[in-house]
């Protein structure tokens, strides 16, 4: 293994990081929650002690990083068709925010749409018919046959 | 004769229309998931688990166990005819199946297959309806220091058998305690990491995170590398062995039967290990072992076995102890405890026809799917050709509705979307979900059986060595801690390392 210092955009050394910050965070909850004794531990107990072994394997992650060669952030995503995932997520985090304010039909049939087209696009003469029956025949099942009840949205349709 | 009259008042619930019904939904959308890449018994699971209110707890049980076992049937098709498997379980069928279908020979591969998963999944049934019994009476021997010694076993066991490094397993599973740990303090009644949310209260749920974790992030996943696949145009003729098939597979079967439910019983082993390990066995037993890689029928039978049987054998843990052994068992478990019911050693006592009812309606789901995976094959491989640009929309429309269903709550969405995201970055930098899942599931138990077990014991540390269960379950977790320091067995565990989601 070559050993290659401290570099910035090592993406193993940013995960051990992370996870770092994420230890103190569960540590420091442990410890206000209370770690009790150990013939009766409190509600942080168990919290407070994992806090210490997800820092201490952090920072293994971390120094070992910096010990050897690791990928580096940008090539995790090198020749992946990251924008289209990009898509995905954007498009299904906007969904999220529609779907009680529009209602499910109101914004399951864009989804669909937008799913079926933007990423390896579908000709429009299945894409089309496909985004409007499939949320229609969840609609009907769910809301017909097992009394499951949607959003309906502003527009109180479905 | 007693074991005889409970597998009979087990037919009697099996074989009432509902649950015959909910049995062959089950295996049929087992199959289905098997067949398809991108989708499994896990995602198809979580998405059903509302289904399950509906009906009574036995037919909802009955049916996730059948996506259970049936998803290893289905696994194979892909496996064989597209070289790509449908699960992980069925990543060693692709090794010889696939070459035997490029020879013309994909009828027998899949015939072998389908029959070999049969016999395994019907011996393992029996099995397990022996066995059951008698580890449930010794269950009662299970205090809260072996509770939690046994379930730290079965997680260092995962984060062991995981693809890649056991640090990064190690983490993710006791992030995965962590957020079992939020809610109500099962002990005190106190809110604990809810921040004022009220949707907290209960904890997370485990529809979203299982559904983000997998399904959401394996799309994700998908779309980056863009799936594409080509399924064999070679006729698939007679589907049944010849005689020289059998007789080379006949030992094959009998010895993946075993050895898949020995290891489908031990936490974090399962079904991937199981199919593997037959696979290295029956290479390494053969006379022409050169023939493994070349269309071996043998490399098809052995871990095909091996797999269903393993699927049987898993039901063992969480049945007579309430541990799940695996991340498909963890979400049984969920199911048992949406209806009330807690899985363990008086499972058996307080609802027979509950434990007898799934345990034999597993007979009937094994002929359910030899018949769904022997003459319907050609339903299958049409269903193979459906492009995943038109299937993985449906994927995730598949997932909000389940999500939703299971909770009315689109702060569930938003969670599930969360893990997605989660799921897609922790995948990039090598970290597994499997043990983050498991360790969600046991992670309140396993805090309530440790505090329990030192208010017990005055604060006794050593009462978790002590107590011969509990000493032998840390032994063993603590040699496998420490296996990957020494360099030949780091290299041994990099060879039997699996693949996430395995179970």
């Amino acid at each position: 293994m070559k050993s290659s210092g401290l570099r910035i955009n090592n993406a193993e050394l940013w995960g051990g990081a992370i996870w770092f910050a994420i230890s103190l965070f569960v540590l420091e909850q442990g410890r206000q929650l209370g770690l009790g004794s150990i013939n009766s531990p409190g509600m942080g107990f168990m919290m407070f002690w994992l806090g210490i072994v997800m820092g201490g394997l952090s920072l293994i992650i971390a120094v070992q990083s910096i010990q050897s060669e690791g990928p580096s952030v940008r090539s995790l995503w090198a020749g992946t068709r990251w924008a289209k995932t990009l898509i995905v997520i954007v498009t299904f985090i906007i969904y999220a925010f529609a779907f009680t304010r529009l209602g499910f039909l109101l914004s399951t049939i864009p989804l669909m749409l937008v799913l079926l087209r933007a990423i390896d696009p579908v000709r429009w003469t299945i894409a089309l018919p496909l985004s409007f029956a499939a949320p229609l025949l969840i609609w009907w099942v769910l809301e017909r046959v097992l009394q499951i009840q949607l959003p309906t949205g502003m527009f109180e349709i479905g | 004769m007693d074991l005889l009259s409970q597998v009979a008042h087990g037919f009697a619930v099996a074989l009432t229309p509902i649950n015959l019904l909910y049995c062959f939904i089950g295996v049929f959308i087992g199959t289905l998931v098997g067949v398809l890449p991108g989708i499994g018994p896990v995602s198809a699971m979580s998405l059903l688990m509302p289904v399950t209110l509906a009906g009574t707890p036995e037919s909802g049980i009955i049916m996730m166990a059948g996506i259970y076992y049936g998803s290893m049937y289905g696994g194979s098709t892909t496996s064989i005819l597209v070289n790509i498997p449908g699960e992980a379980t069925s990543v060693v069928t692709c090794l010889d199946g696939h070459e035997m279908a490029k020879q013309g020979r994909a009828g027998p591969a899949l015939g072998m297959a389908a029959i070999a998963s049969f016999i395994a999944g019907t011996i393992a049934v029996v099995g397990l309806m022996i066995i059951a019994p008698y580890l449930a009476h010794f269950a009662v021997a299970f205090g809260p220091a072996e509770m939690f010694s046994l379930m730290v076993l079965g997680l260092v066991i995962v984060t062991f058998l995981t693809q890649g490094s056991m640090l990064k397993s190690l983490l993710m599973a006791s992030a995965g305690i962590v957020l079992g740990l939020v809610g109500l303090d099962s002990i005190t009644a106190q809110p604990r990491l809810t921040f004022d949310r009220l949707e907290l209260y209960d904890g997370i749920g485990l529809v979203p995170v299982v559904m983000g974790l997998f399904g959401v992030a394996e799309v994700l996943s998908n779309i980056e590398q863009g799936i594409k696949r080509t399924v064999s145009n070679a006729d698939i003729g007679s589907k049944l062995p010849t005689r020289d098939d059998w007789k080379r597979s006949k030992g094959p079967i009998g010895r993946g039967t075993v050895l898949g439910f020995f290891l489908g019983i031990i936490p974090g082993g399962g079904a991937v290990i199981a199919a593997f390990a037959s696979y290295a066995l029956e290479k390494r037993l053969s006379k022409t072992p050169e023939r493994f890689g070349k269309g071996a029928i043998e490399g098809v039978a052995g871990p095909e076995a091996a797999n269903n049987s393993a699927a049987g054998g898993a039901f063992i843990p969480l049945l007579t102890l309430g541990i799940p052994p695996n991340v498909v068992m963890a979400l049984l478990l969920g199911a048992f405890v949406i209806h009330n019911i807690q899985p363990g050693p008086l499972l058996m006592v307080q609802r027979p026809d509950l434990f007898w009812g799934v345990i034999t309606s597993m007979y009937i789901g094994n002929v359910m799917l030899l018949v769904l995976n022997l003459p319907l094959i050609g339903i299958w491989v049409q269903l193979l050709r459906l492009p995943y640009n038109i299937l993985f929309p449906m994927i995730l429309l598949f997932t909000v509705i389940g999500v939703f269903a299971s909770s009315n709550n689109v702060f569930d969405l938003y969670v599930m979307i969360a893990f997605g995201l989660i799921g897609y970055l922790t995948r990039k930098l090598g970290y597994e979900a499997a043990p983050l899942v498991l360790a969600f599931v046991l992670g309140s138990i396993m805090e309530n059986k440790l505090r329990t077990a030192l208010i017990i014991s005055a604060g006794d540390l050593t009462t978790f060595f002590t107590k011969p269960i509990s000493a032998v379950c840390l032994s063993v977790a603590a040699i496998m801690l420490l296996m990957p320091l020494i360099p030949v067995l780091r290299k041994k565990r990099e060879q039997v390392a699996l693949e996430d989601g395995q179970s």
